[in-house]
C-alpha cells in the first residue's frame, strides 16, 4: 500500500496532467458543438504548440511571451487551413460525419509526417517558465509549472466563458451549436463559424502543448496520447461548457495518476477507461450532461 | 467469379460496377498469382482484413452505428487460436470455430450494456474496449506472452491436409472472404437485412414498424465480432505469429480507411476497400521518405472527392430515376 504522500503526490501530479487533457478537451467541444465534428488531429495542435514554441524559444531565443503568442498564432492558422482544405470540401459534399473523422485522422498523420521531415523525430523539452522550485510542502513537491497550468486554465476558461456568453461572435458560434440551420436563417455565416471554431481550439490546443512541454518533452508522436485522452475528457465532462470538460480533465488526470501509484504504469489506461465505461454507463450523456438534467 | 457475379444480378445498380470491378480484381489476382513473393502476402493480408470489414460493415454500414473496437474481438480470435493451438495443441479449424463461439459471448456479454449508448458516446465506449483489450494483452503476461506475442502458430487445415503453399492460402482465404461476402449479400436483403437498415435510417420509425431495436443491434454487433475473431484466426494461421500490435489502434484506423474507401453500407465496399487500402502502402512506396505523406494524401482525396467511398463510382454511370430502386 503505496503512504499518503506518494498519494497527495500523485493527486497534485494528476491535477497538473488533467488540466492540459481539460484544455484539449474543451478544443473538442467548441468544434463538436460548432459543427458535430469529432476533430481527431486535435492532439496534433498540442504537439505542433510545444514545437513551434520550442523552435522559437530555444532555436530563434525569442522571450517567452512572443515565443507563446506567435506559436498559437501559427497553430491556429493551420486550424484555419485543415478546415478550409480538408473540411469544408467534405462538409459541401455531405460526407458521413464517420469518413469526416477518418479524414481528421488522416489530417493527424499527415502532419506527424511533415513534423518528422521538417524538425526530426528528436524528442525535445524547454525549462519551465519559472525557474527554481518545486516548491516544497513537507515531502509533497509542486512543480512552479503547475501554478503556471492552473493560472492559465483558469484564465482561458474565464475569457472562453466570456467569449460565448457576453461577445456578439461568442453568441453565434452557440447558436450554431443549438441549430445551425435556424442560425443561417438569422443571419449566422455557419461556414465562417465553422472555420472560427478551428481557429480557437487549434489555439487552445497550442496553448496546452505550450504548457506541459516544460514539465516532459514534445516530439512528433506525442499529439496521439494527448488527443485520446483530451477526448475521454471531453467525453466525461459531456460536451457542454468548458467548465465541465475542465472538470472531466483533471477527473481523468487524478485518476490515471492514482491508477500509476496503486496499479502500476502499465494498467494506467485501463483503470482510466473503465472509469470512463463505467461513467458513460451510468450517465450516458457525460458526468456533468447527466447530473444536470437531474438537477 | 460465378458467386461475384449472381450478387451483383441480384443487387441491379450495382451490376455494371461490380462487373468492372470483378475483371479489375480478377486481372489483378492474375499478376499475384504470376508475380508470387511479397504480392501474395500483402494480398493475403487484404483478404484477412476484407473479411473483418465485411463483418463490421454489418454494424457501421447496415445499421448505422459506430464501433471503433472491434480490434478486441480480432484480438479474441487471434489469440484464442494461438492459445488453443500452441499451448493444447488443438486442431486449427477446432480452434478458429472455438474462438469465433468465444468472442460471440464476450460480444453479448460487452454489447448489452454498451449499446444503450448513441453516437459519438457508442463510439467513445467501444474505443475505450478496444484500447483496454489491447493494454491487457500487453499487461497479461501470464496468458499472452505480452510483447513476445505466440510463434509457431500452425497453418490452417484439416486432418493431414495443411495449406501451407503461399498460392493455397490466398486461394482459400478468398474463398472465405467470397463465402463472407455471399452471406453479407443474402442477410443484406432478408428480413433480418431490412430491419437493420431501417434502424440505420430512423430508429424511432423502425421501433414503429415493431422492429425490437435494442435486438438487432445486438445481433448486429455479435456478427461483427464474429467476423472479427474469424480475422484474427486467420492471421494468426497464415502469418504464424501474433502480438499484441496486430490488434492495436493501427487495425482500427486501417479497417476504418478501408470501409469508407470502399463504401460503408455496401456489400462489396468493404472488401474492395481492404484490396486498395492494402495495395496503396505499396503503390506509394516509391515515394521513399515521403511514403507517408503520399499514402496520407492519397486518403484524403479519396475521401475528399468520394466521400462515400469507391462503390459510389456506380452511380456516375447511373441513370436518375434508377436511383429510387437503387439497393442503398
Amino acid at each position: 500500500m503505496p503512504s499518503s504522500v506518494e498519494l497527495i503526490q500523485s493527486l497534485v501530479n494528476g491535477v497538473g496532467i488533467g488540466l492540459v487533457y481539460g484544455l484539449i478537451a474543451i478544443g473538442f467541444c467548441v468544434i463538436y458543438n460548432a459543427s458535430g465534428i469529432v476533430n481527431f488531429a486535435q492532439g496534433v495542435f498540442v504537439m505542433l504548440g510545444g514545437m513551434f514554441a520550442y523552435s522559437f524559444l530555444v532555436q530563434i531565443k525569442l522571450p517567452l511571451a512572443v515565443a507563446a503568442a506567435i506559436s498559437i498564432a501559427l497553430v491556429a492558422a493551420i486550424g484555419v487551413l485543415v478546415q478550409i482544405l480538408v473540411i469544408r470540401p467534405m462538409w459541401q459534399r455531405k460526407a458521413p460525419m464517420f469518413a469526416i473523422i477518418l479524414a481528421t485522422l488522416a489530417v493527424q498523420l499527415l502532419i506527424e509526417q511533415i513534423i518528422i521531415l521538417t524538425f526530426g523525430d528528436q524528442p525535445r523539452t524547454y525549462p519551465e517558465f519559472t525557474g527554481g522550485g518545486p516548491l516544497k510542502i513537507g515531502d509533497i513537491a509542486i512543480d512552479y509549472q503547475l501554478f503556471w497550468i492552473l493560472s492559465c486554465g483558469a484564465l482561458m476558461v474565464g475569457l472562453l466563458t466570456l467569449f460565448f456568453n457576453k461577445t456578439r461572435i461568442g453568441r453565434a458560434l452557440r447558436a450554431c451549436s443549438q441549430n445551425r440551420e435556424a442560425a443561417a436563417l438569422l443571419g449566422i455565416p455557419v461556414g465562417g463559424m465553422l472555420m472560427l471554431s478551428f481557429a480557437l481550439s487549434a489555439a487552445l490546443g497550442a496553448v496546452a502543448g505550450i504548457l506541459i512541454t516544460p514539465t516532459q518533452y514534445t516530439s512528433y508522436s506525442v499529439g496521439g496520447p494527448f488527443g485520446v485522452n483530451g477526448f475521454i475528457a471531453a467525453i466525461i465532462g459531456g460536451f457542454g461548457s468548458a467548465p465541465a470538460a475542465l472538470a472531466g480533465g483533471i477527473l481523468l488526470g487524478v485518476v490515471q495518476s492514482a491508477a500509476i501509484v496503486l496499479f502500476g504504469a502499465g494498467y494506467k489506461n485501463v483503470i482510466a477507461l473503465t472509469v470512463l465505461l463505467i461513467v458513460l454507463l451510468f450517465f450516458p450523456r457525460g458526468l456533468f450532461g447527466g447530473l444536470a438534467k437531474r438537477a | 467469379m460465378t458467386l461475384r457475379v449472381s450478387i451483383s444480378t441480384r443487387l441491379g445498380s450495382y451490376g455494371t460496377f461490380a462487373a468492372i470491378s470483378a475483371v479489375g480484381i480478377a486481372l489483378l489476382f492474375a499478376l499475384v498469382f504470376i508475380q508470387g513473393g511479397y504480392l501474395l502476402t500483402v494480398m493475403q493480408l487484404a483478404m484477412i482484413y476484407g473479411v473483418f470489414c465485411v463483418g463490421l460493415n454489418f454494424f457501421m454500414g447496415y445499421t448505422g452505428q459506430a464501433s471503433f473496437g472491434q480490434n478486441a474481438f480480432a484480438a479474441i480470435g487471434g489469440y484464442g487460436t494461438a492459445i488453443l493451438c500452441v499451448q493444447f495443441g488443438w486442431e486449427p479449424v477446432a480452434a478458429l470455430v472455438a474462438s469465433m463461439a468465444i468472442a460471440s459471448v464476450a460480444s453479448l456479454v460487452v454489447g448489452y450494456p454498451t449499446l444503450r449508448l448513441r453516437g459519438h458516446y457508442l463510439a467513445m465506449a467501444t474505443f475505450a474496449l478496444g484500447l483496454i483489450t489491447y493494454d491487457l494483452s500487453v499487461q497479461w503476461t501470464s496468458l499472452t506472452q505480452g510483447y513476445m506475442g505466440y510463434a509457431g502458430i500452425p497453418p490452417l487445415g484439416i486432418g493431414r491436409f495443411v495449406v501451407e503453399d503461399e498460392r493455397l492460402k490466398l486461394v482459400c482465404l478468398m474463398a472465405i472472404l467470397l463465402f463472407s461476402l455471399w452471406l453479407s449479400g443474402r442477410l443484406r436483403n432478408s428480413r433480418f437485412g431490412r430491419a437493420l437498415r431501417a434502424i440505420s435510417t430512423s430508429e424511432a420509425g423502425a421501433a414503429a414498424l415493431g422492429i425490437r431495436i435494442s435486438q438487432y443491434k445486438l445481433a448486429a454487433f455479435v456478427i461483427a465480432a464474429v467476423y472479427a475473431s474469424a480475422a484474427g484466426s486467420l492471421f494468426a494461421h497464415t502469418v504464424g505469429f501474433i502480438s499484441p500490435e496486430v490488434f492495436g489502434l493501427q487495425m482500427v484506423v486501417v479497417t476504418f480507411t478501408m470501409l469508407y474507401v470502399g463504401g460503408v453500407g455496401t456489400v462489396l465496399g468493404p472488401a474492395i476497400g481492404a484490396i486498395i487500402a492494402s495495395l496503396l502502402p505499396e503503390i506509394v512506396r516509391g515515394a521513399g521518405r515521403f511514403q507517408d505523406i503520399a499514402y496520407a494524401l492519397a486518403l484524403l482525396v479519396l475521401l475528399i472527392y468520394l466521400p462515400k467511398g469507391l462503390s459510389t463510382l456506380a452511380d456516375l454511370g447511373k441513370r436518375r430515376p434508377a436511383e429510387q430502386g437503387g439497393g442503398n
